[in-house]
């Protein structure tokens, strides 16, 4: 696969999309420079929505910092509170309950889905292709109200705590019988739109060969994700999450890394994931759902790194007397922005959108993080 | 008895207009109430709302000043269109038949062109906060370009129909033409008249040919996916109509609701020989044939993505060459 080259000398006209665009979901800025409708080169720009969510966490009790982590974004809520959580338990050494981690592993697992279908839906939505969008969105719909039933809420679930998670958050029999259930509905409608999506020649023509990131651009550009793994890395956090030391499920990947690749790429993804939630729901452990046999102590930064539905989220911070100190969040689209950025050029402009939208943006959580240059 | 003769003609012609009018007012809630909407299996919205309640709704809403270099004339051009669909209308009416100069597929095809030409004018004169004007700074510290020549993103759009002009079109010329080879004659009347001895044009295999054309042609004027390269929600979003609001914008849905019944009309004149008129039970087929063209349209645009150059000009080009199949098959 050919390297694409950006002709930074030869720009003609430059086309500003946004912050407001209807096939942008999220406020975000791209200057498109083409010559005769083809991009040449992009350029995105984001911060319309900064809340310095890492300063306000400076000097917060931890648990309270975890909640407000949750804020974060809308999309992979359940992510953030549970990778900061999880920074706190990894510094304090806690130990978490059998059956808290299989029931995080779960929520993490139907955010994927209920992210993934997102997706999905958007990418149908940029080609304008409604009805597959329309039909994905049904299918979401089922995780958003799984979600509900374990969180209590459609996004913001509040499911982790420090030491496990919630005790309003445990799964009865009633609900894991709903969730099996639930599970082969989705595998069925996803099944049957896989195949239609495959069967349809005139969508496969508009996103096969477009936004394409090759394998060596993208290692260079560190992407992360899904996006990566469109590209041929089997590179998934997953595999390095005790979380998910008891799990059997498969990396996927494509080899071609353009829009019709990143596609599969969630649709497979998702069949992973719906295996992951069934094994977790025929083995979850007896036991209690949170720890509380642990103690406060001061320590050095703490990291941790956590494979959420559109790459891999890092947070860090230090403790002092139960404080939060020196936050520092990063979010998978702050590292596929340069991805973003290199997916537009060679394509139509019609195609712009789609070639960002592809690799997953998620730029309301990345405005909320602080991100220092320093010169 | 010729002014009796003019009056009787007048009143049946204004009759027919504003018959037609009124069903095509449902044309577009029904598009998107039982084709979209059901294909999506939601339940969309009430069938009156896209062509009657919007646009009613948008004629009492206060108008916002267009930012537009020739706001004059960009403020007319909806009005421009709706004059042009109308003169259509009122063309394929038999009582017309009489004034060869309107009734003829040249004027036609003129008046057609001119409603193209409208949407041209309409995103070269559009200049909306939706790009440049976007209160945000764009050429930012550490920017790679600065000095670019910067562009509205209206202006694609233009571009984008003046290229429909030169080639987008052409399948739907090349349908209405088709029926000329079996007449040889360019008037409306003779073309009628020959459907009548002959039966309809379309039964033929140039005829079921040219439909097919046609239909792809219709799409293509109605900017319908795929085929909405200028008004593309993923790039250009609305478009050439990106800054028309209240009154213009109520004049632009009732006009697309009219298109659509017009060229099912044109569609009866030149295919089955049945021209619109309210004095005979035969504009049931008129309605029944756009009704048809309607559902298909629905169906087929429920189910595509938008084109882009790669897609849209093998798509065109089969088009024509039907198109030209048809017309060497009628000349045979």
């Amino acid at each position: 696969m050919d390297e694409k080259v950006p002709r930074s000398n030869i720009i003609e006209t430059e086309i500003p999309l946004g912050t407001v665009h209807p096939a942008a979901l999220e406020p975000y800025r791209v200057r498109l420079f083409v010559e005769d409708e083809i991009v040449q080169e992009a350029e995105i720009t984001i911060g319309v929505n900064h809340r310095g969510i890492e300063r306000i966490m400076e000097g917060l009790p931890v648990e309270k910092a975890n909640s407000l982590t949750e804020k974060i974004c809308g999309i992979c809520s359940n992510s953030h509170v549970w990778n900061s959580c999880r920074t706190a338990e990894i510094g304090l050494d806690i130990e978490i309950p059998e059956r808290a981690r299989y029931i995080r592993v779960i929520m993490g697992e139907l955010e994927r889905l209920h992210s993934h279908f997102l997706y999905l839906a958007h990418g149908c939505e940029t080609v304008a292709h409604e009805t597959f969008s329309m039909r994905v969105f049904y299918l979401r719909e089922i995780v958003m109200e799984l979600l509900a039933m374990i969180g209590g809420n459609r996004v913001q679930y509040g499911c982790s705590v420090l030491g496990g998670v919630r005790p309003r958050c445990d799964l009865d029999e009633a609900k894991l019988e709903r969730l099996k259930t639930d599970m082969d509905k989705i595998e069925e409608g996803l099944n049957g739109f896989a195949q239609r999506f495959l069967a349809d020649s005139i969508l496969i023509s508009r996103v096969t060969g477009v936004g394409v990131i090759p394998q060596k651009q993208a290692i260079k550009l560190a992407v992360t994700g899904p996006t990566l793994r469109a590209t041929g890395v089997a590179r998934d956090l997953r595999t390095t999450m005790f979380e998910y030391d008891d799990f059997d499920y498969n990396i996927i990947t494509q080899a071609d890394g353009d829009v019709k690749s990143n596609l599969l790429m969630r649709v497979l993804e998702s069949f992973e994931s719906i295996k992951i939630i069934r094994q977790a729901i025929a083995n979850l452990p007896e036991g209690s759902l949170v720890n509380r046999d642990w103690e406060m102590f001061d320590t050095d930064i703490i990291e941790s790194y956590i494979e959420v539905p559109r790459g891999t989220l890092y947070h860090s911070y230090a403790l002092e007397s139960g404080r939060v100190r020196h936050c520092i969040i990063r979010t998978p689209s702050m590292a596929n922005i340069g991805a973003m950025q290199y997916a537009c050029i060679g394509d139509h402009i019609t195609d712009a959108q789609l070639s960002i939208v592809q690799c997953d943006p998620c730029f309301t959580c990345t405005d909320r993080a602080i991100e220092i240059i320093r010169r | 008895m010729f002014k009796s003769t003019i009056l009787y003609s007048v009143i049946a012609v204004i009759l027919t207009v504003l018959v037609c009018f009124i069903i095509s007012t449902l044309l577009p809630g029904i598009e998107r109430k039982y084709v979209h909407a059901r294909i999506q299996q939601r339940i969309g919205p009430p069938v009156t709302s896209p062509g009657i309640m919007a646009p009613i709704k948008f004629l009492f809403k206060e108008n916002v000043e267009v930012s537009s270099p020739v706001p004059g004339l960009y403020k007319a051009l909806p009005i421009v269109c709706f004059i042009v669909v109308l003169c259509v209308l009122i063309a394929l009416t038999p009582y017309s038949f009489a004034i060869p100069a309107l009734s003829s597929l040249v004027a036609i095809v003129g008046f057609l062109k001119v409603e193209e030409i409208c949407y041209v004018l309409m995103g070269a004169l559009s200049k909306s906060v939706m790009s440049v004007k976007m209160p945000f700074p764009d050429v930012v510290k550490g920017a790679a370009h600065l000095n670019t020549t910067r562009s509205f993103i209206e202006d694609i759009s233009a571009r984008r129909s003046l290229r429909m002009i030169t080639y987008g079109s052409f399948p739907l010329y090349l349908a209405l033409f088709a029926p000329v080879t079996a007449a040889r004659s360019i008037f409306l009347q003779d073309i009628v008249q020959y459907q009548h001895v002959h039966g309809p044009f379309l039964f033929t295999i140039s005829g079921g040919i040219a439909a097919i054309v046609f239909f792809i042609g219709y799409m293509i004027v109605l900017n319908e996916y795929p085929f909405s390269i200028i008004k593309a929600k993923c790039d250009v979003i609305e478009g050439p109509y990106m800054e028309y609001a209240a009154k213009y914008r109520s004049i632009i849905f009732i006009t697309r609701g009219f298109l659509m019944f017009t060229l099912g009309a044109l569609f009866s004149v030149l295919f089955i020989g049945i021209p619109p008129n309210i004095l005979s039970p035969s504009i049931l087929i008129n309605i029944v044939v756009t009704l048809i063209f309607v559902l298909m349209m629905g169906i087929f645009s429920a189910f595509t993505p938008v084109f882009t150059n790669r897609q849209l000009l093998p798509s065109i080009l089969g088009a024509t060459l039907l198109g030209i199949l048809a017309i060497v098959l009628g000349l045979l």
